[in-house]
């Protein structure tokens, strides 16, 4: 919301992106897909999967931190044990990475399980610093469990992405691989919002008391969407894994855990393109602020304190394209009716 | 008289050494009107709270149709068919009233994560029967026109409205409303009384919490009167007007009640 002119200018353009929001979002698809092929450049694909893969990592987090108004500072603890479970399974069992990427999905959902049933009673900004406190029991954990995550060593050697005798070895096939997770993602988000279960959480978000005076489960609800948030990230992590052949705590730290809280609301709080834009900005700003590298965290810092205070639902967020899309629907049907009376007056 | 439909057996609540309700004892009948009045602080919405299972009462018990439901979860409470608004109107403000309305439906579809995610025929017929529904509540309450609107931009008689046609949504027997004609002018206080007669036609049976005397002299059939958390008085609203007990309680000793005392 926000911003009332800046709202007023770029109306024209949100109505045309509610009309045609599925034909948008096979652009963008198509541009995804055309990307690695246009600009076939090892660094390119690396800045594109990174922008990819946070982007099903903002977009998890959206769903608990956007959509139902919890934040979490603990994400990246998430992400973490979905990747130590594909890679432990793969270097140690030898698990095909579809297997590896089941069991880190499962498993980072458990954890949220674990982490939601004790202290999702919890509110605001205490729940926030319980995630934060988790996010780094589990990186302590990581550390100092040596027989099993080979502690600050990390582990190495974890196995490329091999299918049916094919192996995903160069940069494509992996950003292949991650923009099908990606759109995935899309797809699963954008079926619970607009779905029963989805009205739940935004009720859960806009008011705790009524949506439980209104038969909401909201304890339940809690979990489902705390633990169905975390088996995205673990998804993620599990990718992850495969991709770098070689993880260690540090990836899994705190500071991760801000970054993808800052995409998640720097691109827009409760939006799915929202996400994807923040990832994507924030993945690329830093590279391309390579050149000044002294002033980037600045530069960086100050972007963020902008968004923050004037566009506090961040840049895509604020707005839904159905609702557009409905009020659209009425005016045109109220245009057409008066036309219609105009005819039988003359 | 007809069937009790709900009520409550010397439901006590304290709070640490404050006793907000003291051995309250109420009962309301199908399809009846009843109103629980009283001066501020007198522990009307605590009460209120008990029975919706908001607070679970230190002693006594809460009774739906029989079914003993004190202690139960609020949204347990509301899937057995009770359905209440607040004092202080609380709506999902970032959606729209037809969604509003369509989460009052929640317990009455059963669509789960799984259903939603891989848009399985019983999505779609939760979907689409949530939305008929919602919008033939919605019509009824007059609300129909504002279906796409946040329901933020509404005007505070229709916010108050749209949160009773969600508590219809959940499909209730009995409708609990706390202090529904709060912050409204004459003219809507009026809109809201008809409301409230033509719920009670469509067969509802209905529990308020009200200041203002009119409307509750008018369009209750029986009154319970809390003061300090006792139960002072009850009956017809005739007899109330005229109980010294009450007349003390809301003005002190020598007062009298008039219709036009809020």
């Amino acid at each position: 919301m926000g911003n009332s002119k800046l709202q007023k200018f770029f109306a024209p353009l949100l109505n045309f992106w509610a009309q045609h929001s599925v034909a948008v979002s096979l652009v963008a698809l198509a541009v995804a897909i055309a990307f690695p092929l246009v600009f076939n450049q090892q660094y390119l694909i690396t800045v594109g999967i990174n922008c990819l893969m946070f982007s099903v990592l903002s977009l998890s987090l959206n769903l608990i931190s956007g959509y139902m108004g919890i934040t979490s500072l603990g994400h990246a603890a998430f992400f973490g044990v979905g990747a130590y479970t594909a890679a432990i399974l793969s270097t140690r069992l030898g698990v095909n990475f579809l297997g590896t990427f089941l069991c880190g999905t499962v498993m980072a959902g458990i954890f949220g399980i674990l982490l939601g049933l004790p202290t999702l009673r919890i509110k605001g900004r205490y729940l926030a610093i319980v995630t934060l406190g988790f996010c780094e029991v589990m990186r302590i954990i990581e550390l100092n469990w040596m027989s099993l995550t080979r502690g600050p060593q990390g582990i190495s050697g974890i196995p490329r992405m091999e299918l049916f005798g094919f192996a995903f070895s160069k940069p494509i096939h992996k950003y292949y691989v991650v923009l099908v997770l990606l759109v995935l993602t899309v797809l699963i988000i954008w079926a619970i919002m607009n779905s029963r279960v989805g009205r739940a959480i935004s009720a859960i978000r806009d008011d705790e008391t009524a949506s439980d005076a209104m038969g909401i489960n909201v304890f339940a609800y809690k979990i489902m969407a705390f633990s169905f948030s975390a088996a995205l990230a673990g998804l993620a992590g599990a990718f992850y894994a495969h991709y770098m052949s070689f993880i260690d705590p540090n990836a899994f730290n705190f500071d991760q855990s801000i970054l993808m809280l800052s995409m998640t609301i720097m691109g827009g709080v409760a939006s799915i393109p929202g996400s994807i834009f923040g990832a994507t900005v924030l993945s690329i700003l830093p590279e391309a602020l390579r050149g000044f590298s002294d002033y980037r965290q600045v530069i960086y810092g100050m972007a963020l304190a902008i968004m923050v205070v004037w566009m506090p639902n961040g840049l895509l967020g604020g707005f839904n394209l159905k609702h557009i899309r409905q009020r659209l629907g009425v005016a045109k049907l109220s245009k057409k009716t008066a036309k219609k009376e105009g005819k039988e007056n003359v | 008289m007809s069937e009790i439909i709900l009520r409550t057996e010397n439901v006590t609540q304290r709070f640490g050494g404050l006793v907000a309700v003291n051995d309250v004892s109420f009962e309301l009948h199908k399809g009846e009107i009843v109103g629980i009045i009283g001066p501020n602080g007198a522990g009307k919405t605590t009460f209120f709270n008990d029975i919706t299972g908001m607070y679970t009462p230190t002693e006594g018990k809460v009774f739906f149709k029989d079914t003993d439901i004190t202690g139960k979860k609020p949204y347990e409470i509301t899937a057995l068919g009770m359905a209440r608004t607040f004092q202080t109107i609380r709506l999902f403000y970032r959606m729209t009233a037809l969604e509003n309305v369509m989460v009052g439906m929640h317990t009455r579809t059963k669509a789960n994560l799984i259903d939603c995610i891989l848009r399985t025929p019983n999505h779609r017929r939760t979907e689409k029967e949530a939305e008929k529904r919602a919008l033939e509540v919605l019509e009824l309450t007059g609300l129909s026109e504002h279906k796409y609107d946040y329901a933020t931009s509404l005007p505070y008689g229709l916010q108050r409205r749209l949160e009773i046609a969600r508590a219809m949504a959940t499909n209730p027997e009995v409708l609990l409303f706390d202090e529904p004609a709060a912050g409204m002018n004459e003219a809507e206080t009026s809109d809201l009384m008809e409301f409230i007669r033509q719920l009670q036609g469509m067969g509802y049976s209905i529990l308020l919490i009200e200041h203002d005397m009119r409307l509750v002299m008018n369009i209750c059939e029986r009154l319970y009167v809390l003061d300090h958390g006792n139960l002072i008085a009850q009956g017809k609203p005739e007899d109330i007007k005229s109980n010294q007990q009450v007349i003390e309680a809301y003005l002190g000793k020598g007062g009298e009640i008039t219709d036009a005392d809020a």
